[in-house]
């Protein structure tokens, strides 16, 4: 009984950071896409499926944090699921996300060289980059 | 936190006591992948964890976990 209660918010889990990071690939990209002019209807288009992307983001988010919230009133349940394995892992994927975001960084200081790139721009890129890999590298860690 | 130095007898243990990795993790508190990840030696457990181990196993935590020595 106990056993598949871990297990079963274990893969809760893992869904809803799933759900989240997809949420929010694709709601991000559509803000760093709407930089560039394209037209009416690219704008449109990109508007509509960054609501979406949005949309999905916003619901698994608060759900994933009141998982955590919840998680809090039983000790050892919170310590089965945050376990070493799970804490290194996290520490893993942050260390991802922190050199990813430097080398976006670095690929932005080295473009700006040859062209003009809004300081915006660039930014939204590091925010991008930096918390996406940090996201996809703790789902690969945790994976099956 | 791969360890080729390190080999563990988790698999074997399980086997003579008939318990899946799921059964092990719950006696232990912990969950099925991070039993999953020590037992192919992906993770190096914490000395709090290898003692909990061994003691569910009734066994020290050098039998559980021997160093490989190199030649």
């Amino acid at each position: 009984m106990e056993t598949s209660l871990i297990e079963r918010l274990d893969k809760s889990r893992y869904n809803l950071l799933k759900w989240t990071t997809i949420g929010w690939a694709i709601w991000f990209a559509t803000i760093i896409g709407n930089n560039f002019e394209k037209g009416h209807i690219f704008n449109t288009i990109a508007t509509f499926i960054g609501l979406l992307g949005s949309t999905i983001w916003a619901i698994n988010f608060i759900k994933y944090r009141k998982f955590v919230r919840e998680l809090r009133w039983n000790r050892r349940l919170d310590k089965a699921l945050n376990n070493e394995v799970h804490v290194f892992n996290v520490h893993r994927s942050f260390q991802i996300g922190y050199l990813t975001m430097i080398v976006t960084s670095s690929m932005g200081m080295l473009v700006s060289i040859f062209i003009q790139i809004p300081a915006l721009l660039v930014t939204e890129l590091i925010l991008y980059f930096g918390l996406l890999s940090s996201m996809i590298s703790l789902l690969y860690y945790n994976r099956d | 936190m791969d360890n080729p130095e390190l080999s563990n007898q988790i698999k074997v243990q399980r086997a003579i006591r008939n318990i899946t990795q799921e059964e092990l993790a719950t006696h232990i508190g912990v969950t099925r992948k991070t039993i999953n990840t020590i037992e192919t030696g992906k993770f190096v457990p914490s000395t709090i964890l290898a003692i909990r181990m061994a003691r569910f196993f009734e066994i020290s935590v050098e039998e559980l976990f021997t160093l490989v020595e190199k030649e």
